[in-house]
């Protein structure tokens, strides 16, 4: 949570897709709100759920993680993989009490610049009006 | 029950070392209090009678296989200890010819301490639903074939609680938590040579012994174990301060069971649910 009480979200975006999305929504002029730090990773699959803990435990309000949509992988299965990993983890962070709104997974392309700048927005109103978070 | 399992098991480890078939048979005695159950390593045939099986055997022998590794050996497994064999088979982490399995169909283990038992069993016996090992090559006592369904009503009783009050609540779990790492050690489950808790670059849990720290630690091992996880709950029971870290790992295996249909350890084949994928599944996610 930042000083003027607006959440945090980290942002891991893949390489080949939502980090391009993300540009293309820069490039396009469209705009979303800071709240977002964008973290490029190689692929949604490199996102090991150790680095989506360590954002909540060093207080993070939100994680996005946005990658290929299922089938585009540049690396064929990466997106499969972290699907997987991302449900179990998402359902163990809210049982221990960050709320399954918290952890966001979205499949934006590198041609969904508009989507990104959608996503980035409802997320971060979203997660405004879920205040921070209060303990931890 | 008692004498017989003790006896079945004491003909056929010495026959064992006799000839020559295992080095070393992994079982348990009476430890030196006279009333509970000790881990025992028996490795020549006149000793054999140290050994012993009761409802204080509580220990999941299976994790000392990890160091008899190459060596053949013989272990005495319940049925929660029967499916850490599988989980351990299936991980390359032990060899199945090395290993001669002697299974019991647990009574069921009771809570004990320093020279004193209860009646009482212990948690992980009462949502226990593997009595029978999943692997045997020498199977003690009557197989049991009707099992009742799995519960998890104490995990639907903390989700009924609100995400404040939840959070709150592994908290103060973390706070009380002195990360001796005794979890991890009795896990079998958890034998990485390089734990994430203990890498200096990235640091990913910082040395100090604090609440962020700690919660870091809790969930990741709770974590690390989704879809692994036998339910010895032998981490519960060694916590010193008794953090209840079933609750974690129960919530793990309802969610592997309703999102994979996947149960830990029942074969040495199934590849685990976070090793593999199906294209077509949407997982609750970017719907």
């Amino acid at each position: 949570m930042s000083e003027d009480n607006s959440p945090l979200v980290i942002g891991f975006l893949c390489n080949w897709c939502s980090y391009a999305g993300a540009d293309m929504a820069g490039t396009s002029r469209q705009a979303y709100p800071p709240n977002i730090r964008i973290m490029r990773v190689p692929c949604s699959g490199r996102v090991d759920p150790l680095l989506i803990v360590k954002c909540f435990e060093e207080g993070a309000d939100a994680v996005l993680v946005a990658g290929c949509h299922p089938g585009d992988c540049h690396y064929t299965e990466g997106n499969y993989h972290g699907r997987r990993r991302f449900a179990l983890l998402r359902d163990l962070l809210d049982f221990m009490g960050i709320e399954k709104e918290r952890f966001r997974i979205e499949w934006i392309s590198a041609s969904e610049g508009k989507r990104f700048a959608k996503v980035v927005s409802e997320f971060t109103d979203e997660m405004t009006k879920l205040g921070p978070r209060k303990v931890g | 029950m008692g004498e017989d399992f003790t006896q079945q098991i004491r003909d056929k480890a010495k026959e064992l070392l006799e000839n020559g078939a295992v080095e070393c048979v992994i079982g348990y005695e009476t430890g030196s209090d006279g009333v509970s159950a000790r881990p025992a390593f028996i490795y020549d045939a006149a000793e054999v009678d140290r050994l012993a099986f009761d409802n204080t055997c509580t220990h999941n022998l299976v994790k000392y296989l990890l160091d008899k590794k190459g060596k053949s050996t013989a272990v005495v497994v319940k049925g929660c200890d029967s499916r850490a064999l599988n989980l351990l088979l299936s991980e390359r982490q032990i060899q199945r010819d090395k290993v001669y399995v002697i299974g019991v169909v647990c009574p069921g283990v009771v809570e004990w301490g320093w020279n004193k038992r209860s009646e009482q069993l212990q948690k992980r016996c009462n949502w226990c639903r593997q009595h029978t090992p999943v692997v045997s090559d020498f199977a003690v006592g009557e197989p049991i074939t009707e099992e009742p369904p799995a519960e998890f009503a104490d995990v639907a009783e903390m989700a009924t609680k609100t995400a404040e009050d939840r959070a709150t609540f592994w908290r103060d779990q973390a706070e009380r938590c002195i990360r001796c790492y005794a979890c991890r050690q009795a896990c079998p489950g958890c034998y990485c040579i390089d734990c994430f808790v203990e890498l200096l670059d990235p640091e990913w849990v910082g040395i100090r012994i604090a609440p962020d720290e700690n919660w870091m630690w809790n969930t990741i091992r709770a974590y690390h174990l989704g879809g692994r996880c036998i339910s010895c709950n032998e981490c519960e029971r060694v916590c010193p301060v008794n953090i209840p870290l079933s609750l974690l790992n129960r919530k793990l295996e309802q969610e592997v069971l309703d999102l994979f249909d996947y149960k830990a350890g029942m074969s040495e084949d199934a590849p685990a649910p976070l090793i593999t994928f199906k294209k077509d599944e949407n997982l609750g996610i970017a719907e």
